[in-house]
């Protein structure tokens, strides 16, 4: 595929079950997306500088480039500020795609590292992302070990990783889930 | 004495932007038998008009010059107004101070003032010396013509025969339908195309107001307007259609096969043959080229063959039931008097032999007419999608658009319905076969009619690949016989590629062939592209630059079957409007010849482009004589007649010479 180091996109490899995969996992107004490119233009991973951006991801998807689109990391990079929900003229609703990408690609494990890491914390301490390393600080300052967020609530976190065990993270969760 | 009124327009700033109204005023009130003098800001406006009109009434005014805009336009108003306060019409002169002054000389007020007074003055000069003329009336047949016969045609001619005109249809096939009866489905509605024709075309048939003459051509025009006199040649069939009960036989046993251009030579017919199944009239024809009974007499003398006409009794074969085959039949020429003309001869699609990047040479790339005869139940397949060269049936299917469209070494023009029948293609394909992978490759995806944009996004919901930005560069075949496909997706912002097993070409519309030569004979002219032009695009749609000449559908340029539809309709009516009222009007301003004056030298003759001159007999001598019908006005008789015996109504010699003597003082 390789030409002169020009990246030729072979259509072929294109699998419409793919598409029929992301439109079950949330992307089911995909193939209305007309490219017009109005999210292109508001999307900050474009800004970014990331190579695919909302529309391109979007038009990848409907060509079904499974490989194109997981190779990259590029959807993980979405900051999910919505706009492009907002703004998309046929409401197709892009961010939901970046979703469906998301669920499908960690269902074969193919997401950047720190991917797993924000899962696993978000499975033991209810957040994503969480201050760490500032507990001495806080207590001169006067102010409790840990922020008053899911952290501070062990009770309720329990409740909480019940909830999540049932859910698919029970199969796909390189981590154990105790 | 002549009482000139001058009459300067303002036109909004359009001239008073640039002329100084009051100075050419001033400057006008100078000039020899002007009257009066005024100014407004809209001259052609009601109020504008009633100004020249008062003054015409209360007899300050008997000539008048109104400067202004373009004649071309603002004449015939002027005109009017001027006959109706009493005048005649012809006592009016046109200034164009707009056009050639104020707009040319915009950054120049100085100039386009001192230009504006001698634009008046020479009008001035000249409409001192103007003659009354009078309109005069010339009779009116009362039928039309409509050449070609599919659907914009058809239309036409029900629509005349309806309004109680005769009609005559003339077909070059055998059978009217022309290209609409060929798709499979029309798109936005997915109506079967032939479905919905086929009743249009008996109603055509049996219409007691139209003369249906298929397989046949215009083959001289003679008359004008009002009075055309039109040879129509019919084309041998060598079967004798009034006896033809359609029955097929002969279509069945002819021995000789050629490719069938109905299928564009995906199948084969006889040399015998009727052009389609539902063909309207459904009459067999016999193909003298490939005809083997003719083949041999003219080499040998005797005939190879007469099986259509005698059948093969060893084998208990009968030939034709009816006794229609008839060797020795004749073209026939006919004459016909029309009062108007409809061309709708349609398009052709353009073949795929002229983009060598697209391998042109394998059976797999087809143009998008060719698949519409595979789609078709009555295609080569009989409906059943089939890959040309092997039979199989294709899993991906490639549709590249533009191809001879929107390219300056072809046709520079958009073909207007390509993007649509591409979806339509990709729709009628998905909803058969859902598994079916169809790449859509455009330019970028042109759906702008009624509910197009909605047929499209439907179209894209059944899962059909829309690659945009993406002329294809290239398809190549493959050791293993399939397609590959290049080209770019702006979408992805990638080059890429793509193995099919077939590829359509969306090739362009053309107009078809002998579209000129047809135009010459009605003195239509064509555009750059080839087809058949109007006269003016927003105003005058269907009228040619020959009176009484219309045009419907796509030989005037690409359209789909509404578009073609509702220009039908127009051409008829606007042809109706014409020859319902059983007289024409011909034009004052036209040549005349004094014959006593005319040294018979004749140069006039070949001159006049529209075959208006002819000599004739005038005391013992051949003089020229101008037919007032057919005379446009053009004036270039009386510019080369070296007797001066030729006078330009409107544009006299003695009046030209005021012009210049007018323009040129200092
Ligand atoms: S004479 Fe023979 S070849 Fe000619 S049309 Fe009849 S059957 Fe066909
Ligand atoms: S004025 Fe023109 S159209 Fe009329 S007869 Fe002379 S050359 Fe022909």
């Amino acid at each position: 595929m390789e030409e002169g180091g020009v990246n030729v996109i072979d259509l072929t490899q294109g699998d419409e079950s793919f598409v029929k995969e992301l439109e079950g996992l949330g992307a089911d107004e995909l193939r209305e997306c007309i490219q017009c490119g109005k999210c292109g233009a508001t999307c900050p991973m474009a800004l970014a500088g990331l190579e695919f951006f909302i529309k391109r991801i979007v038009h990848a998807a409907n060509l079904g480039l499974r490989d194109v689109l997981l190779e990259d990391s590029s959807v993980w990079g979405c900051q999910s500020c919505n706009r492009c929900v907002e703004i998309c003229p046929m409401d197709i609703k892009p961010y939901e795609v970046i979703q469906a990408l998301r669920r499908a690609a960690i269902k074969v494990e193919s997401c950047p590292a720190n991917t797993y890491e924000g899962l696993r914390n978000l499975y033991k301490f209810g957040h994503a992302v969480f201050p760490k390393g500032f507990e001495e600080r806080r207590k001169k300052a006067g102010l409790p070990e840990k922020p008053p967020t899911a952290l501070s609530y062990d009770e309720l976190r329990k409740k909480y990783q019940e909830v999540l065990k049932q859910t698919i993270l029970e199969e796909i969760a390189p981590f154990p889930l105790d | 004495m002549a009482k000139i009124g001058v009459y300067v327009c303002h036109c909004g700033e359009n001239i008073a932007g640039a002329v100084k109204i009051e100075e050419v005023m001033k400057y006008a009130e100078t000039l020899p038998d002007v009257a009066v003098v005024r100014n407004y800001l809209f001259m052609c406006s009601d109020p504008g008009q009633d100004i020249i009109k008062k003054d015409i009434k209360d007899g300050l005014v008997d000539r008048v010059v109104v400067a202004a805009c373009t004649p071309r336009t603002h004449e015939p108003i002027f005109r009017d107004a001027v006959e109706s306060a009493g005048l005649n019409r012809y006592f009016l002169e046109m200034a164009n101070i707009r056009d050639q002054d104020s707009w040319a000389h915009w950054h120049d007020k100085t100039g386009a003032t001192e230009k504006a007074k001698r634009l008046i003055r020479s009008a001035v000069a000249k409409v001192r010396l103007a003659e009354p003329l009078e309109d005069r009336y010339g009779d009116m047949e009362k039928s039309v013509m409509v050449i070609g016969g599919g659907v914009a045609g058809m239309f036409a001619a029900i629509d005349l025969a309806n309004m109680g005109l005769k009609v005559y249809l003339v077909e070059r096939q055998p059978s009217i339908g022309g290209q609409m009866i060929k798709l499979d489905k029309t798109f936005p509605t997915m109506d079967c195309s032939a479905c919905i024709l086929t009743p249009k075309m008996v109603e055509v048939a049996q219409h007691p107001n139209i003369e249906l003459i298929t397989y046949a051509e215009v083959d001289s025009v003679k008359g004008y307007v009002g009075n055309f006199d039109i040879t129509v040649k019919k084309k041998a069939r060598y079967i004798d259609w009034d006896k033809c009960t359609g029955c097929g036989v002969c279509t069945q046993i002819c021995p000789s096969r050629v490719p069938n251009e109905y299928n564009f030579g995906m199948n084969q017919r006889r040399a015998a043959y009727i052009e389609f199944p539902q063909a309207v009239p459904k009459k067999a024809v016999i193909d003298r080229a490939n005809c083997l009974y003719f083949k041999s007499m003219d080499k040998t003398g005797k005939p190879a063959c007469q099986i259509c006409e005698k059948g093969i009794p060893p084998k208990g074969i009968q030939g034709c039931p009816a006794g229609a085959i008839k060797f020795d039949d004749k073209d026939e020429y006919i004459n016909l008097k029309v009062g108007a003309v409809i061309i709708a001869t349609g398009y052709k699609v353009m073949e795929k032999t002229h983009f060598k990047e697209y391998s042109p040479h394998s059976p797999d790339v087809v143009t998008a007419m060719e698949f519409e005869r595979i789609l078709s139940a009555t295609g080569p397949t009989e409906g059943e999608l089939k890959r040309p060269s092997d039979g199989t049936k294709p899993k991906t299917i490639a549709f590249i658009s533009c191809v001879g469209s929107r390219d300056e070494r072809y046709h520079s023009y958009c073909s207007k319905v390509c993007c649509m029948y591409m979806l339509k293609h990709a729709r009628i394909l998905k909803e058969k076969y859902p598994d079916i992978k169809l790449y859509l490759f455009f330019i970028d995806v042109r759906t702008a009619g009624k509910d197009f944009e909605e047929f499209y996004v439907y179209t894209r919901e059944l899962g059909v690949k829309v690659i945009r930005g993406g002329r294809v560069s290239a398809v190549d075949v493959k050791p293993n016989g399939k397609l590959r496909v290049r080209g770019f997706d702006v979408d992805l912002c990638s080059p890429v590629e793509l193995e099919a097993d077939m590829v359509v070409l969306a090739t362009a519309i053309e107009p078809p062939a002998g579209t000129d030569e047809l135009g010459r004979l009605f003195a239509a002219t064509c555009g750059r592209e080839g087809f058949l032009r109007e006269v003016h695009t927003k105003l005058y749609p269907v009228e040619t630059a020959s009176k009484g000449v219309f045009l419907a559908g796509c030989v005037q340029g690409p359209k789909d079957i509404p578009e073609s539809i509702a220009q039908a309709r127009a051409a008829s009516s606007a042809a109706a409007a014409l020859v319902i009222p059983g007289k024409i009007k011909f034009e004052a301003i036209i040549s005349e010849v004094d014959r006593e004056k005319c040294s018979s030298c004749g140069v006039c003759v070949p001159l006049c482009p529209y075959g208006a001159i002819r000599l004739e007999e005038y005391k013992g001598k051949e003089k020229a004589y101008i037919e007032p019908a057919l005379c446009a006005g053009c004036g270039v008789c009386a510019s080369a007649c070296p007797s001066r015996a030729i006078t330009f109504h409107g544009f006299t010699t003695e009046q030209i010479l005021a012009q210049i003597d007018a323009l040129a003082e200092a």
